[in-house]
């Protein structure tokens, strides 16, 4: 049995164990009452805080519950916020506001206006902007401007197609892709200029990087770009993501360059320097959203995304990495659309996360946890009226912020059509911050919308599923034997398929698409769009020729070392890391591809 | 009745978004229409070899990571400049493309592009209205790739009808593969291109792939679409659908076949659809000079063996996938059966999904090296008796 197996028998086993746990603090007069009690001190220790208008509300919502079965199936089966198995958050406080004083209110009868108890420092915003278009100078100037007004620097970068594939801006045929869709990355150098400006081993500044294929070689471009501009010191202090998900892109998205096992390899090569070298560095991002948006269901979404990561964390530990070292650096991404799934499919994930890194691993509680990036629905969005996107966007957010997730991405309505344009990126921006610092919706009261019996009746449904999922996956051998089998990339497409047929046939209405349908199919809206003008493309062809000229020697030494390191099977990602001093992404994955061979694509 | 559609389907170089080309494809087969699929992430010259070699009515292109006006212009200017202006280019990108982009685009010789919202029964139709008549005259094949391309269609389009003016002389060594569905031949294949690519720097081949046929007569001819080392200008690969006919070939293939191996390719590799027990796709003394029968070690039990005709039949059984954990038992099964058949045959375990694997290292020497077929002697392949004869199945 892989460990996915025995994932599917700890949760039953810890349902069960809540099972037990209920009908035992229903018959054991004793332990029912150590419950009660407990259940009390938690709510008197629950503070209290006021609203704008004057109203008070304890900053952690708990059921009405005072009968001890209830209580301990509320406490065994969901948890507080912060605690296991972490259903109503990784957290015991998220998006909360300081604490308004209650007293005086209760003194003078009417609300003194927002005078805070005591200095609380401020929360981080949660929200993150994906960013990347044309050359590097370009999208640090974008950087610099979506986070003039933050108290932290998160930046998002996008890169462009021929990045994302480990080709080079030189290379035949892909002219026209530079800068399209993401930013131009074609040596270190290109990397020192996309963050210019930035303190990197600042406590307020992380870089995430979505990329996976070359993701190693990137992560390699970024540490040396680091110590180009802060020295070797920097390189503990780094701070962010790189994405660097090989099972999703098999499953969903082909971007993979090198086949899947030297894949995992080169990733885990990375993850064990990063453990070691960056603790504060999240070396791998483990994604459903774009398994959601290629196509599949909710559930798959959230039941491959979860046995991926289970994947992932066993390869880490079979390479000698300690749970307790490489668990708390795993982070998840999941698509949020609108679906009635997604009112609970992140808490779902987290629950199943923490019980298998429990129960299976023996992991601690910080690599319990499943820290959530979620992205509204890309697919969700669609170029006719694309106005009503915002309305989308905006309900996609809210299911987001009720599952309690720790950072969001909100899409802008153009982007059916274009890359972003600053407009659009401006009012996804502040949708974010009109839910959660206009609206009184998250910012009082962990929980608020928390516990429904909808809620709980997705979570039940939703938990059985995805169960289902990975018992069938079990059944094919585990995630690595199902991958290659391409089950879950046929499930996808299926349900693309079903998705596409829906929409045809009516019976999953989107507005304005194939019901209240206003107008004809001109009615694409003229916009501005960010296209990369041929002039920057041929400056970025230029400084990577320069570039390959200047280190023609070297780089041909640093290949040559590199393919040997890659041969021996030895750790390659130091030697990655004296690679990109030198070469560019298109001669390493050109070099790597000799020895390892190519991504056989599946269709 | 006339020959179906075929068009081929790709999405552009440094672009993964295959959604969209997927669901696409699927509605195309299922009205008919023959699709050729190339994957995604392909460059301009393969998807313009590929529509050239295929000989396709139009070329179909999904682009959603941008950089399309440049693109699909590309395309169109290739086969201008190959003198294929007959292959027609139409595509999509949702709501990537703007309607100033789909005005340039026309304006440089791409016949339609669709906009986000498009049906796909829309899709069905406008490939069936302008791409589904027949023919006029073909212009003058500029290349011997074209000729050879628009030769085979003329075979393909009249069943047979049409025979091979040319001689006799055969000038290529012949190579089938056949075996179950799933067991990696088209993987192997691919493999054993790239190693004989690496090896004579002059040689030139040609690949006879088959896809089945789905009711209503359309079918996915998807190999390309995995066959990485095989888009190359020293390969010719033509994909046929079976058309109706049972036993995993197509009812032109052998007059196909014949044209090709009078080619001057190198080597011509054919591969049969995914076949039965019973299948027996290439005769003794057929025209195939060297028969490959690629096996999964999941077959079940050792009596199925029994009723496999081409163990009787093949010159080398391959057991891929033997990282697989039943793959030793397989391999003593199968050899034991062959034993009893008395006859030099081989068999060889590979794993032809890993890179460089020694398992097809050794293939690839059995088949490059055993002098079945003398190339310096044309002739002694030339008397051997035809393919399978084949009967139309109602």
């Amino acid at each position: 049995m892989s460990k996915l197996g025995l994932v599917v028998e700890s949760v039953d086993k810890h349902n069960q164990f809540v099972l037990d746990q209920v009908k035992r603090a229903r018959t054991d007069k004793d332990f029912g009452r150590d419950l009660v009690g407990r259940w009390n001190d938690i709510k008197a220790k629950i503070p209290t805080t006021r609203t704008p208008t004057g109203i008070p509300l304890p900053r952690l919502a708990l059921p009405e519950i005072d009968e001890p079965g209830e209580i301990a199936r509320y406490l065994f089966s969901e948890g507080l916020p912060g605690e296991f198995p972490y259903l109503n958050g990784a957290y015991r406080e998220m998006y909360l506001e300081p604490i308004r004083e209650v007293e005086s209110l209760e003194k003078n009868g009417h609300a003194k206006n927002g005078k805070a108890a005591k200095k609380i420092a401020p929360t981080e915003e949660p929200t993150r902007l994906f960013s990347g278009l044309m050359l590097a100078e370009d999208t640090n100037e974008r950087f610099h401007f979506l986070t003039a007004h933050q108290r932290t620097h998160r930046l998002s970068t996008a890169f462009d197609g021929p990045t994302l594939y480990g080709i080079d801006s030189d290379a035949d045929g892909v002219f026209g892709k530079i800068g399209e869709g993401g930013v131009a990355i074609d040596t270190v150098e290109d990397m020192v200029r996309l963050y210019d400006g930035f303190d990197l081993g600042s406590p307020n500044f992380s870089a995430s990087m979505t990329i996976s294929g070359p993701a190693p070689i990137i992560m390699a471009m970024y540490i040396a770009a680091a110590k180009r501009r802060f020295g070797p010191s920097v390189v503990p202090k780094l701070r962010g993501t790189v994405q660097a998900d090989i099972f999703k892109e098999v499953q969903a998205q082909n971007e993979t360059i090198f086949p899947i096992e030297p894949s995992l390899r080169f990733l885990t090569d990375m993850v064990e320097f990063t453990s070691h070298e960056m603790p504060r560095w999240y070396p791998i991002s483990i994604s459903g959203y774009h398994i959601g948006e290629a196509g599949s269901t909710p559930v798959q979404q959230a039941a491959y995304t979860l046995s991926n990561g289970f994947a992932y964390a066993e390869m880490f530990a079979a390479r000698g990495i300690p749970v307790d070292q490489f668990g708390p650096r795993l982070s998840f991404f999941l698509d949020c659309g609108l679906d009635a799934e997604y009112i609970a499919l992140a808490r779902v994930s987290r629950r199943i996360w923490a019980i298998g890194m429990r129960d299976v691993f023996g992991a601690g509680p910080k690599a319990q946890l499943y820290k959530l990036h979620t992205q509204t629905s890309g697919r969700s969005l669609i170029a006719a009226e694309f106005k009503n996107n915002l309305t989308r966007t905006a309900a996609e957010l809210v299911l987001a912020y009720m599952n309690a997730t720790n950072s969001c991405h909100s899409n802008s309505a153009d982007e059916p059509f274009t890359t972003p344009s600053e407009e659009w990126i401006r009012l996804a921006a502040h949708g974010q911050a009109i839910l959660l610092e206009e609206s009184g919706i998250f910012k009082h009261t962990m929980n608020m919308l928390s516990g429904s019996p909808g809620m709980k009746a997705v979570e039940r449904a939703v938990e059985t599923a995805i169960l289902e999922e990975f018992r069938e996956i079990e059944r094919l051998g585990g995630v690595l034997a199902a991958v290659e089998e391409r089950y879950q990339r046929s499930q996808i497409q299926n349900a693309a398929h079903r998705y596409e047929q829906q929409i045809y046939d009516g019976t999953r209405p989107i507005i304005a698409l194939n019901k209240y349908r206003n107008g004809s199919d001109e009615d694409i809206p003229e916009v501005k769009l960010a296209r990369t003008p041929r002039k920057k493309q041929q400056l970025q062809v230029d400084r990577l020729v320069k570039f390959k000229k200047k280190n023609a020697e070297k780089s041909k030494r640093a290949l040559d070392k590199l393919a040997a390191v890659v041969e021996s099977g030895k750790n390659c990602f130091p030697a990655l890391l004296d690679a990109v001093e030198v070469c560019s992404l298109g001669q390493i994955t050109g070099r790597l591809q000799e020895v390892v061979g190519r991504f056989r694509p599946m269709v | 009745m006339a020959a179906p559609i075929r068009v081929l389907t790709a999405v552009p170089i440094c672009d993964g978004h295959d959604s969209a080309i997927n669901t696409i494809n699927l509605e195309f087969i299922r009205h008919g229409i023959e699709v050729v699929y190339l994957g995604y992430h392909r460059p301009v010259a393969d998807i313009v070899r590929a529509a050239i070699q295929e000989d396709v009515r139009a070329i179909g292109i999904s682009s959603y990571n941008g950089g399309h006006v440049e693109f699909f212009a590309e395309v169109v200017d290739l086969l201008r400049k190959k003198g294929a202006d007959d292959i027609k280019v139409f595509g999509g990108g949702g709501g990537t493309i703007t309607h100033d982009d789909a005005k340039i685009m026309r304006r440089r010789g791409v016949d339609e592009i669709f906009f986000a919202g498009t049906s796909l029964e829309e899709m069905v139709k406008f490939v069936h209205d302008r791409y589904g008549k027949p023919r006029g005259k073909r212009p003058r094949p500029k290349s011997a790739e074209q000729e050879l391309a628009h030769r085979l269609t003329e075979i393909e389009d009249t069943k047979g009808k049409i025979r091979n003016p040319k001689s006799e002389i055969r000038n290529s060594k012949v190579i089938g593969f056949t075996g179950p569905g799933g067991a990696g031949k088209t993987t192997l294949i691919d493999e054993l291109v790239l190693r004989f690519l690496n090896k004579d720097k002059k040689s030139r081949f040609a690949i006879l792939s088959h896809d089945p046929s789905v009711i209503g007569e359309g079918a996915l001819l998807g190999d390309r679409a995995t066959m990485i080392n095989s888009q190359n200008d020293r390969v010719f690969m033509r994909s046929m659908a079976t058309r109706g006919q049972a036993g995993g070939l197509s009812p032109a293939t052998h007059d196909c076949l014949a044209l090709l191996s009078q080619s001057g390719f190198d080597y011509v590799i054919i591969e049969t659809v995914g076949t039965g027990q019973e299948a027996m796709p290439f005769q003794k003394n057929g025209i195939v000079d060297q028969t490959i029968l690629v096996m999964n070690p999941d077959y079940g039990s050792r009596l199925q063996l029994q009723k496999i005709v081409m163990l009787d039949l093949a010159d080398v059984v391959v057991v891929n996938k033997s990282d697989l954990q039943r793959a030793k038992t397989a391999h003593t099964e199968i050899e034991q059966r062959l034993e009893q058949n008395r006859r030099s045959q081989r068999l060889v375990d590979t794993v032809a999904k890993r890179h460089r694997d020694p398992g097809v290292d050794r293939l690839f020497d059995l088949i490059s090296v055993a002098a079945v077929y003398d190339r310096r002697n044309p002739k002694a392949g030339a008397h051997r008796a035809p393919l399978q004869k084949k009967r139309r199945k109602k």
